[in-house]
């Protein structure tokens, strides 16, 4: 079958940078992690939160943690509020 | 001869493949987001129950309260409308489009291939579709032609000959002809309901009460004057779409992605140094609750045929402001584009040699890896306090 020299489309599909990835982290009884993906945190350097999107049906509610790790690595955790899972996010 | 291809209310039926079931019951094109709320092409079902085409809302939903109002996809419409001229072309007619669901095509040159004018009309008829319920109508001029086809019945041939115009034309109703309204009801106070009571009375005597316009309707109730078809030089377009993970709908946001998409359509190396002359944007629009997301579309000109990525964004991106909804998907169409011609070059262009190697190195990632593996990234809110939505990565492979 010989294809339609005229037609000429492209649909490209957009992606996400930095999408949240899971992650398994461990926190004390005040909410702060103490591990993060099997690897015990060595500094908490910073907390804030992020509330967005209330008026919509999908809310954003994180609560975002940079640590470092006892292996000397920088990373961004968050608690997602609306579905209880922590996630890792490069670009926060 | 000259013949007509007829879909009415095209608008209606491109829309309605999404919900064929609507069909068969009491429905009509919702109106245009701006501008008086008149009702666009309605089914057969709602036009039984006293609702008619171009009918004020209130006034239709009085009358038929179960209507249903189908959200307009100008950008389907335009799509399914392109095919089928597309399937006519291919079938060796050369077609001039005249509005969405009316075509002008001349049948001479083609009526030896196919073995006669019933023939190649019926040719004509069977690369339209038998979904769209096309009729075709065919005359010695333009106007006798549109207004046979719009008499006749889906899927009917109705050829009038030249010696036949002056009688076939004489009973319809003055609603063919292109007037305003305040003309329609000026003439039916006169008593003048039919072409053939219009063509009946002194051209000089029309001229002189309804002015120009009415001049030109009386010499079209005559029959109307021999134009020639000129027949559409087929677009070339090429086309580049977006969809995004969610719906946009900040201007700045989309701003910025019809750049991405305007660069990466003028890097296609179908476009071989073409300039743009002619350019449309339309968009997937959200789902409101009500049905489909329906689309949204709109074509520019440009003053002078270009292929400078910010000339054309300029001249875009104020129509950005006037989407409806929020978008789902962004898509560039350069409808028309220019012959190969002569370009001054530069003698030393400046930065040629790097950018060369850039995209040979690129060329090299994507041999390695795959289409889809060299992206742009394209930041659409960096403002956002929520990082994943403050860029997007757009595959690119030109």
């Amino acid at each position: 079958m010989v294809a339609d020299s005229r037609d000429a489309r492209t649909v490209r599909t957009a992606g996400r940078l930095n999408e949240p990835r899971p992650a398994r982290v461990e926190s004390n009884f005040d909410g702060t992690p103490w591990q993060v993906n099997h690897q015990p945190v060595a500094v908490l350097r910073e907390e804030w939160r992020v509330l967005d999107r209330w008026w919509t049906e999908e809310p954003v509610v994180r609560r975002y943690f940079e640590v470092v790790l006892e292996t000397g690595e920088n990373t961004v955790v968050f608690h997602d509020g609306a579905g209880g899972r922590w996630f890792t996010q490069r670009g926060a | 001869m000259i013949a007509c291809l007829s879909i009415p209310g095209f608008e209606l039926k491109a829309a309605l493949r999404a919900r064929p079931s609507l069909a068969l019951r009491p429905a009509a094109l919702s109106p245009e987001p701006v501008g008086e709320p008149l009702l666009g092409p309605v089914t057969a079902a709602a036009e039984a129950l006293g609702v008619q085409p171009r009918m004020r809302l209130g006034e239709a939903l009085a009358t038929c309260p179960q209507l249903v109002l189908v959200e307009p996809d100008p950008a389907g419409a335009e799509l399914a409308w392109e095919e089928i001229v597309r399937s006519l072309e291919d079938a060796g007619f050369a077609v001039e489009p005249a509005g969405l669901g009316i075509a002008f095509f001349e049948t001479r040159g083609v009526e030896r291939l196919y073995g006669g004018l019933e023939a190649a009309l019926r040719r004509a008829l069977a690369a339209a579709g038998t979904q769209w319920d096309a009729r075709i109508g065919a005359a010695g001029r333009r106007f006798a032609a549109l207004a046979a086809a719009s008499v006749a019945k889906p899927g009917q041939l109705l050829v009038v000959r030249d010696e036949e115009v002056g009688r076939f034309l004489a009973p319809l109703p003055l609603t063919l002809l292109p007037l305003e309204r305040q003309r329609y009801e000026e003439l039916e106070s006169l008593g003048v309901r039919r072409l053939g009571q219009l063509a009946g009375l002194p051209g000089g005597a029309v001229a002189e009460r309804l002015g120009p316009d009415g001049r030109r309707a009386w010499g079209l109730a005559r029959g109307g004057a021999a134009a020639r078809v000129r027949g559409r030089r087929p677009p070339a377009e090429l086309v580049e779409s977006l969809e995004f993970p969610e719906a946009i709908g900040n201007e700045l946001t989309l701003r910025r992605a019809l750049g991405a998409l305007v660069e990466t359509a003028l890097a296609r190396p179908e476009r071989r140094d073409r300039f743009v002359r002619k350019v449309a944007l339309a968009a997937r629009l959200v789902s409101t609750g009500s049905g489909g997301g329906g689309s949204w579309r709109r074509s520019l000109t440009l003053r002078e045929p270009s292929a400078d990525a910010d000339r054309i964004r300029i001249a875009l991106a104020p129509r950005l402001a006037e989407l409806p909804a929020p978008v789902l998907e962004l898509r560039i169409e350069l409808v028309e584009l220019t012959e190969p011609a002569g370009r001054q070059l530069e003698l030393l262009a400046a930065g040629a040699e790097d950018r060369t190697r850039l995209s040979e190195g690129l060329r090299q990632v994507r041999a390695s890896t795959g289409s889809g593996s060299v992206c742009n990234v394209v930041e659409v809110a960096p403002w956002s306090r929520i990082p994943e939505t403050r860029a997007l990565f757009v595959p690119r492979d030109d």
